[in-house]
């Protein structure tokens, strides 16, 4: 049995773990995603059997894939120009060819892809996580200024924000400016021109009182309670300015129940799921990013310790009802990472080494 | 460039001057923090929650 995750090696989850999981015994290969070099090749054949071979590495019965952050296709660049256009919309039937594929083998896929790709969809994730139980904000996804301002007109507070994290860097500069859940009222709303200029999500302001960052492995719910010094309603950017203080949190039971119908309906194994939890102690469901981030929880309690516990995770059988607790001992922690990585004893991470599709210039 | 005339997201995005910036990107010592979503304004990308290799529709 081998791990084989679907990233570069040296992208930040993916380099510790990879790390800990090699120290604990375990095989571990990595394959950055469909390109036209030697190691990015992927081939699926149907003939004497079913088999996909990623780069050198072969799909076996009794694998674990983690599709953690697959690089975008990337043709020959020396294709023939008028060929281009079409090769990348080959490249890329080949990817979901292989994507999708994954979970039709003998394999522990995290997660499978059909079920990523549907429960990225935020609209899918309120419908389903209101369907389970869970309490959702009214919301509203538009680029409509006649259903926005109606939206608006139902009064109470607004938040406003992206499907998709966005960053603008000002040209020859090194400030930024990065998207972020904003209120926004009525009589802020700009002209019905610039609201079709880009679609937006539009919610009911969550009165919380503090936010919980919940990390979903199997059967396994593990919540933090994110205490923004700030008070500030997006703490993401004040998790990385030191603002936050991430405690761990029980559950509430009828939540991880609504939590565990949530995934077992979605078929998504692991995920990083957000909440708001206002003054009368009630947890609002705000997403769920399935490959979200969670080492950094190790980095703000110690006594998190995610990434033994994914690594548990990763190398027990699919469906296992086990405590993660009970294995994860086996596995040395990100702290001892850090430490190797500060002594220069291991590789740091790496940037992608391709154009970011969430960076736009700007004069 | 006149700011009205921006989508909405970026009219209520959130300004990291160059101090914060540098925060966010070396808080933890390594080349990449782990947080949901930081940029790292000298290699000029964005790394977050969301997954970029999913490769569209």
């Amino acid at each position: 049995m081998k791990i084989i995750v679907l990233a570069p090696a040296d992208d930040n989850h993916t380099a510790p773990i990879k790390w800990g999981l090699e120290k604990a015994g375990h095989k571990v290969v990595c394959w950055a995603g469909l390109g036209w070099t030697v190691e990015q090749q992927a081939s699926l054949s149907f003939a004497n059997g079913d088999s996909l071979t990623l780069g050198p590495h072969s799909v076996d019965p009794g694998d674990a894939v983690w599709i953690r952050r697959p690089e975008l296709p990337l043709p020959n660049p020396k294709t023939a120009e008028p060929d281009k256009k079409f090769a990348a919309l080959e490249y890329r039937s080949l990817y979901h060819s292989v994507a999708y594929m994954l979970e039709n083998f003998p394999v522990f896929c995290i997660n499978k892809y059909s079920a990523s790709r549907r429960i990225i969809q935020k609209s899918v994730q309120l419908h389903l996580a209101r369907k389970c139980g869970l309490k959702i904000p009214a919301t509203l996804m538009s680029n409509s200024p006649a259903a926005v301002r109606a939206f608006f007109a139902r009064g109470g507070r607004t938040i406003c924000k992206g499907f998709t994290p966005h960053v603008w860097q000002k040209e020859g500069q090194r400030t930024v400016a990065i998207t972020e859940t904003f209120e926004l009222t009525g009589e802020q709303l700009p002209s019905d021109e610039v609201l079709t200029y880009a679609p937006a999500i539009y919610q009911e302001l969550v009165p919380k009182e503090f936010d919980v960052r919940m990390v979903l492995l199997g059967g396994n719910i593990y919540s933090y309670a994110l205490t923004n010094v700030k008070k500030a309603l997006d703490w993401r950017q004040d998790a990385g300015l030191g603002h936050v203080v991430a405690e761990k949190i029980a559950t509430p039971p009828d939540v991880e129940q609504g939590v565990l119908a949530f995934a077992r309906q979605s078929g998504v194994c692991a995920g990083s799921l957000d909440f708001g939890v206002d003054a009368q102690g009630k947890w609002w469901f705000l997403e769920i990013n399935e490959q979200g981030q969670f080492l950094w929880i190790d980095q703000f309690n110690r006594s998190a310790r995610l990434m033994e516990k994914f690594c548990a995770f990763i190398t027990a059988p699919e469906g296992s009802t086990e405590p993660l607790e009970a294995r994860q001992d086996l596995f040395p922690s990100l702290q001892e990472y850090e430490e190797l990585l500060k002594n220069e004893q291991v590789p740091p991470a790496g940037r992608p080494k391709q154009e970011d599709p969430f960076l736009s210039l700007e004069a | 460039m006149n700011s009205q005339s921006r989508v909405l997201i970026r009219q209520g995005a959130r300004e990291l001057n160059e101090h914060e910036v540098e925060t966010v990107t070396g808080a933890f010592r390594t080349r990449h923090t782990l947080t949901p979503c930081f940029v790292d304004s000298k290699q000029q990308f964005l790394n977050g929650d969301q997954a970029i290799g999913e490769c569209g529709g």
